[in-house]
């Protein structure tokens, strides 16, 4: 009786006790949602061949199945073997767990080292003259190969073109400081040459009393600074370089747009472009028969 | 008692007198800036008499007698706007020519849309210019013309007189580039290894305003600071103010460059220099320079930091004319169309030039030898 007693009171009974309860429910669910596809949901062809309506069918179906099923679960000895098999979970958890943390270990490890990489090269550097150069090389050495990982799924091309973004933003805004800076430099080195003017005029006793006079002597240092960089292979290349990284941005950008776009009733670039395309070779097809006539 | 070195007490008097004469300026400038300002350009009456796509041709009502019959067409650049031109009444070159007795048409050419992204330098040569000039030439029943090119019209201008010189009368060529092999000029330099492919490919047509940041950083001490020193420094004076607004119009006012177009002249002109090697091909015929056989006057500025001289005076040793002139005048690149020292020596010159070569034929083909020639006129800025 005892034993009976606690049987009856066991995870495995409280399992069956649920599995009736449910199935209790959703029997005269099942029958009313039958009795009212059987006066509403006929189509013509049920009525013809005297077929049960399809979602009918389903249901019958799915009710079937769960019946099946919970016999079968309430058996006292799949309950048992699925009891010993919860017994083991927090086995199978710390397993996985170890397993999770130990791929984790390994990335941070492989981060550390990249990190470290980044140090490695930065020193080889003069950071506050090539702070940005050396940026720019470190982010495609190094912080790049990020946004290249293959992307997977329905969605791929998509997130390829939003990583792509980001890359080619990145770039161009490592392009836009270095040309930034470069701009600021002339600014910078004629107040240091103004200053040594300065002292070398105060030294003769020759300090213009005038202000504006100071501000000429300034605004033609500066101009001079801005010729000399202006011709400068340097100041060339960074601005080749902001150009294309800014055309680059400017293209992924208008990629992305356009998937958007392609969503909306509206025609895209290059649908226009396509089309203004012939509609110019159109038209200067029909000036030069115009001008043989 | 010895003098300082450092005169302090002057410095210090001369800053509390500026200090007063900046606050007296602020006051008056506010009233002039509140008050009605005239600052309209392109005021010049004209006529819109044939238009095709984008581009209008202007004609220009008589302020005088005509004197010449043979109509003058001006070209202008693709780049910023015509209305530079005429940009105030009594300082423009569209009224000087009018005052003259020149009977003077315009292309303007409008402002481009991506649809004119695939328009290349054949079209506008050998499209809107010549239809332009046979407009012209109908209208007038005359076979020939007086052409003259601004700037990058100018170097349109060369390209039509090679490959139409049959109605080109005579040719002007003012800030013109043709030779672009040089490291004179900042634009020069920085174009020749532009990826222009890319840039095309991206904006279509290239915008203004990316076109305009380019122009500023030619001289950002002048034409970002010093420039804008000068109207605080003059902003109390509602004539100042009112041509510098005008200026600023003007500047500011860039239409974008059709893309294929810009392709083109940057790859062949400034990266090939293929013009005046006479290897550019435009419209599937070949640029030769030896077919300019009309009389050609070359204008270009001492100080021009766009076009410098190095770019414009080779030109009249590759051309076929006997008669080419080059006139190198104390100035920059705007000036020779500004400045009121240069707008009287400039436009009454090519005037006189055009009506000689139009009047006395006869005496010309006698001289034909013996006219190639070079000379710097100094008109100051």
């Amino acid at each position: 009786m005892t034993d009976k007693s606690q049987e009856k009171t066991g995870p495995e009974t409280f399992f069956a006790d649920w599995m009736k309860m449910t199935t209790e429910l959703w029997d005269p669910m099942a029958w009313m949602w039958s009795a009212f596809h059987k006066t509403t949901g006929m189509t013509p062809d049920s009525i013809k061949y005297g077929k049960k309506p399809q979602m009918q069918e389903s249901w019958d179906s799915a009710q079937k199945t769960w019946q099946a099923f919970s016999q079968v679960m309430s058996e006292p000895e799949t309950m048992e073997t699925l009891l010993k098999g919860a017994g083991m979970l927090p086995e199978i958890f710390l397993k996985t767990a170890q397993t999770g943390s130990k791929t984790f270990v390994n990335f941070q490890k492989q981060w550390m080292e990249r990190t470290g990489k980044l140090q490695e090269s930065a020193k080889t550097y003069n950071l506050e003259e090539d702070a940005f150069k050396a940026w720019t090389q470190l982010y495609e050495q190094e912080f790049r190969k990020f946004f290249k990982i293959p992307q997977l799924g329905l969605t791929r091309f998509y997130q390829e073109k939003m990583i792509r973004s980001m890359d080619k933003f990145n770039i161009y805004q490592a392009a836009v400081t270095e040309f930034s800076r470069l701009l600021l430099l002339p600014m910078e080195k004629s107040f240091q040459v103004l200053q040594e003017k300065l002292t070398e005029l105060a030294d003769k006793g020759d300090l213009p009393e005038d202000s504006k006079k100071y501000y000429q002597i300034w605004i033609k240092i500066l101009e001079g600074h801005y010729m000399i960089l202006f011709q400068s292979s340097e100041y060339t290349q960074a601005l080749n370089k902001t150009l294309n990284a800014m055309s680059e941005f400017s293209a992924v950008k208008k990629e992305i747009l356009q998937d958007f776009l392609n969503m909306l009733p509206v025609p895209t670039h290059k649908e226009m472009d396509e089309l203004y395309k012939e509609i110019y070779l159109l038209k200067k097809r029909i000036k030069e028969l115009e001008k043989k006539k | 008692m010895t003098q300082p070195k450092i005169a302090v007490d002057l410095i210090l008097s001369k800053l509390a007198e500026d200090a007063e004469k900046a606050r007296t300026r602020a006051e008056k400038a506010s009233e002039v800036l509140l008050g009605p300002l005239e600052t309209e350009i392109a005021t010049t009456p004209c006529d819109v008499v044939y238009e095709e796509d984008r581009v209008k041709l202007k004609h220009y009502k008589p302020a005088t007698k005509i004197q010449l019959n043979r109509p003058l067409l001006l070209v202008y650049a693709l780049i910023n706007r015509e209305t530079m031109l005429d940009l105030q009444p009594g300082k423009s070159v569209v009224q000087n020519f009018l005052q003259e007795g020149i009977d003077l048409y315009m292309i303007d050419w409008g402002y481009p849309t991506r649809k004119d992204r695939y328009l290349t330098i054949d079209d506008h040569v050998n499209g809107y210019i010549d239809n332009a000039v046979d407009f012209i030439l109908k209208k007038h029943n005359l076979d020939k013309i007086n052409l003259m090119g601004i700037c990058m019209g100018g170097t349109f201008c060369v390209i039509y007189s090679a490959l139409h010189p049959e109605k080109v009368q005579n040719l002007v060529l003012t800030v013109t580039p043709t030779h672009f092999d040089t490291n004179k000029g900042l634009l020069h330099i920085w174009m020749r290894d532009m990826d222009v492919d890319q840039i095309v490919d991206t904006y279509g047509n290239i915008p203004g305003d990316i076109m305009n940041l380019a122009f500023l950083l030619l001289n950002p001490a002048r034409l970002m600071i010093d420039k804008y020193v000068g109207f605080l420094e003059n902003m109390d004076n509602k004539k100042f103010v009112e041509n510098f607004v005008r200026m600023e119009k003007w500047i500011f006012d860039s239409p974008d460059v059709p893309g294929e177009t810009f392709r083109q002249f940057v790859r062949d002109c400034y990266q090939k220099n293929l013009l005046i090697r006479n290897k550019m091909e435009v419209g599937g015929h070949r640029v030769d320079l030896k077919k300019i056989t009309m009389p050609l006057l070359n204008y270009y500025g001492k100080y021009d930091h766009l076009v410098p001289p190095e770019a414009c005076e080779p030109l009249i040793s590759k051309v076929g004319s006997k008669d080419a002139e080059n006139v190198c005048l104390d100035t920059g690149h705007i000036g020779i169309y500004v400045s009121s020292k240069c707008q009287k020596e400039f436009v009454p010159r090519i005037a006189q030039w055009l009506k000689q070569r139009t009047a006395d034929k006869k005496k010309l083909k006698i001289k034909k030898t013996s006219r190639k020639k070079s000379v710097t006129i100094k008109t100051a800025t």
